[in-house]
């Protein structure tokens, strides 16, 4: 993969765990370099993204294996969350309008929010791995430069 | 993350304390919608020290307004800080709820408040 992998941690789906991966999620992007807002919003998105997975591809079950891994690279940092549910189709997974204003439907929002991209590996096998993307000083597109 | 509920002359007053996240916000949604329906003409979330919501916290809570209309309650929220507050603000939802700084400013205002939000 080309990155250092500083962290992967494996757990079961029970929604009681999900303090343990903010916290660890909060620390190593801190120790990363990444300011503390960001990095709030970091464990957010993960914390969001495990939910889904234990209350969407799961369906609430608390015995499943739900996995981890923190990868930090010179430019970002990759969360990549892996579980071995049902395939989720990523058309599925869209953000409600916040104009809607109803109970839930803001996981999808907050992840989003939070990271610069998000993404299914569309080749893994059995289950799901989801990669969110975080660098540390937003990508200049060819779009944002403007000739002198 | 634990409840506590207080009253304050005839307001409701729920100390919230900890992290609102997927294991602990359905304990805050059965506190929330008993206390709504116990008949109180006013009840008042207190999230000063809650350091962590998430979208299930957030969902409870807009599920609160939308009983208040039912149960013709008043309903507000102080305290807000870090996280939770900037999570309201992101989703738009700081200007759907009733939201004070602090306890005095809620209780002297929460019997002025538009009762029913804005949905």
């Amino acid at each position: 993969m080309g990155g250092v992998e500083v962290t992967k941690i494996v757990t079961s789906s029970d929604p009681r765990l999900l303090h343990v991966l903010r916290g660890v999620v909060r620390y190593r992007a801190q120790e990363a370099g990444f300011e503390e807002s960001d990095a709030e919003g970091l464990a957010m998105a993960i914390d969001e993204a495990a939910s889904n997975v234990i209350r969407h591809t799961y369906g609430n079950r608390h015995d499943a294996r739900l996995a981890l891994e923190i990868w930090t690279y010179p430019d970002r940092m990759e969360f990549v969350l892996e579980d071995s549910g049902p395939k989720v189709e990523p058309g599925e997974v869209q953000p409600r309008p916040l104009e809607d204003v109803r109970p839930g439907g803001l996981g999808t929002f907050f992840i989003k929010s939070f990271v610069d991209e998000c993404s299914y590996e569309e080749n893994f096998p059995a289950g799901n791995r989801l990669k969110l993307v975080k660098y540390f000083a937003r990508k200049v597109s060819a779009s944002d430069e403007s000739p002198d | 993350m634990k409840v506590q509920i207080r009253k304050a002359n005839d307001v409701t007053i729920l100390d919230c304390s900890g992290d609102v996240d997927l294991y602990s916000s359905p304990h805050l949604r059965e506190t929330l919608m008993k206390e709504m329906h116990a008949g109180s003409p006013a009840v008042l979330v207190n999230m000063a020290e809650v350091g962590y919501i998430d979208s299930s916290g957030i969902a409870t809570l807009v599920e609160g307004l939308q009983l208040s209309r039912q149960t013709k309650t008043r309903f507000g929220l102080f305290g807000l800080k870090g996280n939770a507050r900037s999570v309201l603000e992101l989703a738009r939802l700081h200007k759907v709820f009733a939201i004070f700084n602090d306890e005095p400013e809620a209780l002297e205002k929460i019997s002025s408040t538009e009762p029913f939000g804005g949905l």
